[in-house]
C-alpha cells in the first residue's frame, strides 16, 4: 500500500516530458527506450523529443553500470627515478543525473548496493555517482515472463526507495514523493502536478492487485532460503546445476546486484599505468585460483557460491535475499542453471533432468 | 561439406538450429558442444528439458557427455565401424524406414549389403564401446519421431573424415530423418563466417554460390559479369599451399584472416613453405606469427568496425553493422582488396557494401533475394533465397533432396594414418578449450581469459599419470615423430588410457609442431585428432 | 625496501621502512593482519606481515615466489619502492595467549605469520606459559627463518624441526609436522594451538590436535585465500558465507567447523 508518509500528486501522462526538460536543464537524463535493433536499454538521452520511452517492457541492462562501471580506472600509477612509485586517485566528473522509468527491481538493487558500498566502508567511486541521482521510478503493472520480484519481495509495486515512484492509471502518473529529492522536485516544478485523493489511491490499489495477479512464474524463493539456511540441499542438486552451468559469467554481468569485481593494473607506458576495477562473477574457476595453482573452490563447484551468496548470507547479513527477481539471468543463460531453476530444484522432492553417469 | 555433398547434394545444416530444441533423441558426434557451440548446446539441453534423449560419442568426457543419458566413449578414429553397427542394428530390429528409403534414396542396395557382411563383435571391438550400447543407441535413435545428428570437428577432422559424415547421412536416411521438420543432419561450422566463406567461393573448385569452376556455363557467366577468364581447373587446396615447401610451385601468398603458422599441422614444413615465399602479405587485425613473416601487412578492422554480412551454420545471413571507427590505418577487407586490385590495374568501384551484396544476389542465386534491407530487419535470412520475395528456407531437401534422391554412399573403416605404436604409444587428439579461441590472436589479449585459462594444459588419465609418475601440473616432453615441445601435465578423469588431449590455442605451446598431415581426400582436412606421441619426464625437478 | 634476508630458494623476507618517517609509527599491524602489497604493472597481492608492532620502525614481509608479484618481489633490491595498503583483517587473539602453553605448527611458509606472534609473546610483558615450535619443511635446504629459529632457541623457545625428504648431514626427523605432534603431553587446561600451513598439512594436523584433546577453541589457523580488495567487498576470499579479509583471516576452528571448505575436506 501507499507509505502514509509519501505525498500524493498527479501529473498527466501528456506532461511528464515537459517535467523531464525542465530537469534536463540541471541533470542528465537516463531512462528506458527501444533503438533501432528492438532493444529496450537504459540509455543516456540526448534529444527529449527524438524519443519515445519504454516503461513496461524491462530493459536488458540494469541501473548497475551507471553506478558501478563495467570498467573503472580507480587510480593511474606512476613509476619516477629509481624510488618513486605513486598513485593517482581518478578524477571522474559524474554529472548529476535522473533516472527514469527503472521499475521496482532495478530500484531495489540500488538499495542493494547502497547497502555494499556504504556497510564497511564508504566506496568513494560509487558515492561520487550515486550522490547527484535523483530516481524516478515506475510500479510494474504488467510483470514480464520471467518477473519473480513478488516472491523476492521487491515489487511489483515499491513502497520506499526511489525519489517519486508513479503508477501508471491510464493517461496520468500517480506520483509518490518517497524522499527529499522528489519532494524538491515537485516544489520547484509544481505546474506539472495536481494533487491526488482517495480516487487515485484505489486506482494504485486496484492496479497493485491486477499486477502481483499477473505473474506467470510462481518461484519458491522463501522455501529455497529455508533449504540453504538448514543446510538439507543435497549435493546431486548442485552437481547438477554446476553440470549444466557453462560458465559464461552472463548472469553475473546481467545481475543488478552482482556487485563482485576484480582490480588489476593495466600499463600504459614502462613508468605508467591504470589500476582498474571490472566486473567479475563467482561462477569463473579463476575468481578462487591463487597463484602457485591451488584453488579453494574444487573445478565445477563454482556455482554454489552463487545462490548461497544471494539466498542464504545475504538473508543473514540483511534479512533479505540479494536477488531482486528481475529475471535476466533466466533470460540469457545458456545452461539452464539459473535461478528459477534452482529454487525449483532445490525445493523439489528430488532433482530432475539428465546426467545419468 | 563434401560428405554432405555426395549424399544429399548440399553441404550445409539441413534444418535449422531452433528446431534441435523439438527433437525427440539427439545424436551428438565429435562435438563439444556446450564449449564450442554453446547456442546449440541450449538448444540441445533444452531439448533434454522436454525429455529428448541425449547421446553423445565422444573419446572424451566432455560437460555434454557427463550430461548425456547415453555416452559412447569411442576410440578416435572409429566412427565408421560404430554408425554402420548401428545401421547394422537398425536393420536387425526392423527399424529402418523402409518407405522413405524407397520413395527419396538411392543406393540403398550397397549399403545393405555392405551391412549384412558387418561383424557387430568386431565392430565393438574396433571402437571400443560395448555390443550393447551401440544397440541402445540405435535403437533410441531408429524409434525416435524426430531425431537430429549434429556433428563437428571430431568427425571432420580424420583422414576419413568425408567418409565419416556420408555414414553419418546414410544412417539419417536410413531411419527416414531427414526432410523432416525437426530431424536431420547439422554440421557445426568451426567459425563465425565459414560458412560465408564457402558460399562465396572460398574453395578452390567453387565460384560464389557452389557453382563449379569447371561447369563451363557458371564459369562463362562469372567470366563476363567479371570480365575475366577464370581458369576451368580446381585450384590449389590450403595444405598443398601451405606444405609445398621452400621451392613449391606458389610464389607468392595474400594471407587474410589465417595463421597458418599455429593452426596447421606439421608446423616446421609450414615454416620452411612460407619463408620460402617470394613475397607474402597478410591481412590481420594484430601481428599474428604468419603476418610477422609478411613483406606487407595490412591492418584490418575487426567485425565491429565494418558493415557486411556473416552466414552461419545454419546458412543464416546476418548483418553485423559497424558500431566504432577502425583504429589506426586499419581497413575492411573489402576496402583493402579494393585498393590492390586497382592497383593491379582492376579497379572495384564499390560504394558500400550493400552493392556488393547485390552482384552477390545477382550471381549466386542461393543468395539470390538477399539484400542489406531485407536483412536489416529480423533475424537474417536463410538461403537459399531465390528472390526479393522469397522469405528464406527454415530447412533444406523439404520434399526432396538438393541432388533429387538421398545416395547411400557405404563406407569401410580406415584406420587413422598414424596409429600408437611401441615407439610413440600414446594418441594425441588435438582441439579446443573453452576460454581460448584458435590461435589465441584475440583471446590471449583478454586478462580475464588469460587468468581462466593462459596456458597449454595436456590432459592425461589419471592412471596413466600414475603409472608414469607424473604429478598434476608438472611439465613434461611430449614427442612426435615430426617434433617436440613441453607442456603442463594437468591429470583429470577426461580421457581414457592411452589418449591425450590439447589444445592449439597457445603459440609458445604450438602443438601443430607435432601434429601430422594425413589428409581427408575428400576435403583435404588434416587428421588433427589423431596422431602418435610420446611422454617423457622431464629430467630436472619442475 | 631496507634488507632482504634470503630464507631460502623460494622465500624471503624483506624488510621495509616507509618514506615517510610518521607512517612508521602510525602504521601498525597486529599480528595475523596481512597488508595488499603491489609493484608496477603486477597488480596487488595480500602478503601477512611477519614482524610484530612492538618492534616499529620497520614492517617484515615474508614472501614465497608463487605469481607474478611476488616473482617480481624477489628481484627487488635495497632502496626499491614497494606499495603497501592496509593493515587489514582480523588479528590473533594476543589477549588470549599469556600464561599459556602455545604450540605453533607450520608448514613452509605459513611460519611467517605465526613469526609475528611469536616475536610478539617475546616481546610482551606478559608472555606465555611456554612456547613451542613444530615446524616441517620440504627438505634441510628448504628449511626457512633459521635465523629466527636459533634466536627463539636462544631465548628457551622449544624448536622441533622436521623434513619431509633427508639430505646427507641432516640428522633430524623426517616426516610430517604431524610426527612432531606425537610426543606431546600437553596441559589441555591451558594450551592453546595457532597452525598456519598448506591445506594438507592443516587437514592432517587437525585431526592431530583434536585426537589429543585440543578443542575446537584452543586451536587457531590464518587462512589462505585470493584477494582483490582486501575489505570485504570483491568477495574472492569467500569461505562459504565468511570473507578471509574480513572475519579472518585468523579464525578459532570453532568457527570454521560448519563451514565447507577444503581445508576441512568437506
Amino acid at each position: 500500500m501507499t507509505h502514509p508518509a509519501n505525498d500524493l500528486h498527479l501529473i498527466k501522462k501528456d506532461h511528464l516530458t515537459g517535467l523531464l526538460r525542465k530537469l534536463m536543464k540541471t541533470h542528465r537524463l537516463v531512462a528506458p527506450v527501444r533503438n533501432r535493433h528492438g532493444d529496450v536499454l537504459f540509455t543516456a538521452i540526448h534529444d527529449l523529443d527524438a524519443v519515445s520511452f519504454e516503461l513496461t517492457e524491462p530493459p536488458q541492462n540494469s541501473l548497475k553500470e551507471f553506478f558501478l562501471p563495467q570498467e573503472e580506472v580507480l587510480y593511474t600509477y606512476k613509476v619516477t627515478g629509481k624510488t618513486g612509485y605513486s598513485f593517482q586517485p581518478s578524477s571522474v566528473e559524474v554529472p548529476a543525473t535522473v533516472y527514469f522509468g527503472a521499475h521496482p527491481c532495478d530500484i531495489s538493487s540500488l538499495l542493494y548496493m547502497d547497502v555494499i558500498f556504504t556497510r564497511n566502508r564508504r566506496d568513494p567511486f560509487y558515492l561520487r555517482r550515486r550522490r547527484g541521482s535523483l530516481i524516478i521510478g515506475i510500479n510494474c503493472n504488467q510483470p514480464a515472463e520471467n518477473c519473480f520480484c513478488n516472491a523476492t519481495g521487491s515489487g511489483p509495486f515499491l513502497e520506499l526507495g526511489s525519489d517519486l515512484q508513479l503508477t501508471d492509471l491510464d493517461d496520468r502518473f500517480l506520483v509518490e514523493a518517497g524522499r527529499a529529492g522528489g519532494r524538491a522536485v515537485i516544489a520547484e516544478w509544481p505546474a506539472f502536478f495536481s494533487p491526488a485523493g482517495e480516487k487515485e489511491q484505489a486506482l494504485r490499489y486496484q492496479a497493485f492487485l491486477e499486477a502481483r495477479g499477473g505473474f506467470q512464474r510462481q518461484v519458491p524463493i522463501e522455501q529455497a532460503i529455508r533449504r540453504l539456511r538448514e543446510g538439507t540441499v543435497p549435493d546431486e542438486i548442485w552437481a547438477e546445476l554446476s553440470l549444466r552451468c557453462q560458465d559464461c559469467g552472463g548472469c553475473a554481468y546481467l545481475c543488478p546486484t552482482c556487485t563482485c569485481f576484480t582490480i588489476t593494473d593495466r600499463p600504459l607506458a614502462q613508468e605508467s599505468g591504470e589500476r582498474i576495477r571490472a566486473w567479475d562473477a563467482c561462477t569463473f574457476a579463476g575468481f578462487t585460483a591463487m597463484a602457485g595453482g591451488h584453488n579453494p573452490v574444487p573445478s565445477g563447484e563454482a556455482l554454489r557460491q552463487r545462490f548461497t551468496h544471494k539466498f542464504r548470507d545475504d538473508v543473514k547479513v540483511n534479512g533479505r535475499p540479494g536477488c531482486v527477481g528481475c529475471g535476466r539471468c533466466v533470460g540469457a543463460c545458456f545452461g539452464g542453471s539459473d535461478v528459477i531453476r534452482f529454487a525449483k530444484q532445490v525445493t523439489e522432492e528430488r532433482g530432475k533432468g539428465a546426467g545419468h553417469d | 561439406m563434401a560428405g554432405l555433398a555426395t549424399t544429399f547434394g548440399s553441404g550445409a545444416m539441413t534444418n535449422s538450429i531452433n528446431e534441435i530444441e523439438r527433437a525427440e533423441v539427439i545424436l551428438v558426434s565429435g562435438s563439444n558442444t556446450t564449449e564450442a557451440h554453446p547456442q546449440v548446446a541450449r538448444r540441445i539441453l533444452d531439448a533434454v528439458d522436454r525429455g529428448a534423449k541425449l547421446i553423445v560419442i565422444d573419446p572424451r568426457r566432455t560437460r555434454l557427455a557427463r550430461f548425456a543419458h547415453l555416452h559412447l566413449a569411442i576410440k578416435p578414429g572409429t566412427d565408421i565401424p560404430l554408425v554402420n553397427a548401428m545401421m547394422r542394428v537398425l536393420l536387425d530390429e526392423g527399424l529402418a524406414d523402409d518407405l522413405f528409403i524407397e520413395m527419396r534414396t538411392e543406393n540403398f542396395h550397397a549399403l545393405r549389403d555392405m551391412l549384412f557382411r558387418l561383424d557387430l563383435d568386431e565392430a565393438s571391438a574396433i571402437t571400443g564401446v560395448p555390443l550393447p550400447q551401440i544397440a541402445q543407441a540405435a535403437g533410441l535413435y531408429g524409434r525416435a519421431r524426430k531425431a537430429v545428428i549434429c556433428y563437428c570437428l571430431g568427425i571432420t577432422q580424420h583422414v576419413c573424415g568425408t567418409e565419416n559424415v556420408q555414414t553419418l547421412a546414410n544412417l539419417a536416411m536410413l531411419a527416414g530423418q531427414v526432410e523432416k521438420q525437426d530431424t536431420g543432419v547439422a554440421p557445426l561450422r568451426g567459425q563465425n563466417n565459414v560458412q560465408g566463406a564457402c558460399d562465396m567461393g572460398a574453395l578452390p573448385n567453387m565460384l560464389p554460390g557452389y557453382q563449379a569452376v569447371d561447369h563451363d556455363d557458371f564459369r562463362l557467366k562469372f567470366d563476363r559479369a567479371w570480365g575475366a577468364r577464370i581458369p576451368a581447373e580446381p585450384g590449389m587446396r590450403l595444405m598443398e599451399m601451405t606444405h609445398a615447401g621452400a621451392n613449391g610451385p606458389i610464389r607468392g601468398m595474400f594471407i587474410m584472416g589465417e595463421n597458418p603458422m599455429i593452426s596447421d599441422p606439421v608446423l616446421d614444413r609450414v615454416e620452411e613453405t612460407i619463408r620460402g615465399l617470394d613475397f607474402l602479405a597478410v591481412s590481420d587485425i594484430f601481428l599474428t606469427e604468419t603476418a610477422r613473416l609478411a613483406h606487407v601487412v595490412f591492418p584490418a578492422a575487426c567485425f565491429a568496425e565494418k558493415t557486411g554480412t556473416v552466414t552461419n551454420t545454419e546458412r543464416r545471413v546476418q548483418m553485423i553493422r559497424q558500431a566504432i571507427d577502425p583504429p589506426g590505418h586499419c581497413r575492411p577487407d573489402s576496402e583493402i582488396i579494393s585498393s590492390l586490385s586497382a592497383r593491379l590495374g582492376f579497379p572495384l568501384d564499390y560504394d558500400s557494401p550493400a552493392e556488393i551484396m547485390e552482384e552477390i544476389a545477382a550471381l549466386a542465386p542461393i543468395y539470390g533475394g538477399m539484400h542489406h534491407d531485407r536483412l536489416e530487419k529480423g533475424w537474417g535470412l536463410q538461403w537459399p533465397c531465390w528472390d526479393r520475395q522469397h522469405p528464406g528456407t527454415p530447412f533444406l531437401h523439404k520434399y526432396y533432396f538438393t541432388r533429387g534422391r538421398g545416395r547411400f554412399v557405404p563406407a569401410a573403416h580406415t584406420p587413422p594414418a598414424e596409429p600408437p605404436d611401441s615407439d610413440y604409444p600414446f594418441m594425441l587428439i588435438t582441439g579446443r578449450v573453452y576460454h581460448q579461441y584458435h590461435t589465441g590472436t584475440m583471446t590471449r589479449k583478454s586478462e580475464r581469459l588469460n587468468r581462466e585459462c593462459g596456458k597449454a594444459e595436456l590432459e592425461i588419465n589419471p592412471d596413466d599419470a600414475m603409472d608414469m609418475g607424473i604429478r598434476h601440473g608438472e611439465t613434461v616432453r611430449l614427442i612426435s615423430r615430426r617434433g617436440e615441445l613441453t607442456v603442463s601435465a594437468f591429470c583429470r578423469n577426461q580421457v581414457a588410457k592411452g589418449m591425450l588431449y590439447t589444445s592449439f590455442h597457445f603459440s609458445d605451446t604450438p602443438i601443430n609442431r607435432l601434429t601430422i598431415a594425413a589428409l581427408d581426400s575428400g576435403s583435404g582436412c588434416p587428421e588433427y585428432k589423431i596422431c602418435a606421441v610420446r611422454v617423457e619426464k622431464l629430467r630436472s625437478k619442475p | 625496501m631496507q634488507e632482504i634476508i634470503v630464507e631460502n630458494s623460494q622465500i624471503r623476507t624483506f624488510v621495509l621502512t616507509f618514506c615517510e618517517p610518521e607512517e612508521n609509527v602510525a602504521f601498525s599491524p597486529q599480528p595475523g593482519q596481512f597488508v595488499m602489497v603491489s609493484l608496477p604493472h603486477c597488480g596487488e597481492a595480500p602478503i601477512s606481515v611477519s614482524s610484530p608492532p612492538t618492534r616499529p620502525g620497520t614492517i617484515h614481509l615474508s614472501v614465497r615466489k608463487a605469481g607474478k608479484l611476488t616473482n617480481a618481489m624477489h628481484e627487488l633490491k635495497p632502496g626499491d619502492p614497494v606499495n603497501l595498503r592496509g593493515p587489514y583483517g582480523r588479528s590473533f587473539p594476543m589477549e588470549e595467549l599469556p600464561e599459556k602453553n602455545l604450540f605453533f605448527v607450520a608448514g613452509g611458509i605459513g611460519l611467517a605469520p605465526l613469526r609475528a606472534v611469536i616475536n610478539h609473546c617475546l616481546d610482551s610483558g606478559k608472555p606465555p606459559r611456554s612456547i613451542t615450535v613444530l615446524y616441517g619443511s620440504r627438505t634441510p635446504s628448504d628449511i626457512a627463518f633459521k635465523n629466527d629459529l636459533q634466536l627463539w632457541q636462544n631465548l628457551g623457545v622449544n624448536c622441533f624441526l622436521t623434513v619431509d625428504a633427508a639430505e646427507p648431514g641432516w640428522h633430524g626427523p623426517v616426516g610430517l609436522v604431524t610426527g612432531l605432534l606425537e610426543g606431546l603431553n600437553p596441559d589441555l587446561s591451558r594450551s592453546m594451538a595457532l597452525v598456519c600451513g598448506p591445506p594438507q598439512m592443516f587437514k592432517a594436523v587437525l585431526s592431530r590436535l583434536t585426537a589429543l584433546g585440543f578443542g575446537d577453541e584452543q586451536i587457531l589457523t590464518t587462512m589462505e585465500r585470493h584477494m582483490k580488495c582486501g575489505v570485504g567487498l570483491c568477495r574472492h576470499c569467500h569461505m562459504d558465507g565468511k570473507l578471509a579479509c574480513m572475519d579472518g583471516p585468523v579464525f578459532y576452528l570453532s568457527e570454521l567447523r560448519g563451514l565447507k571448505l577444503t581445508e576441512l575436506d568437506r
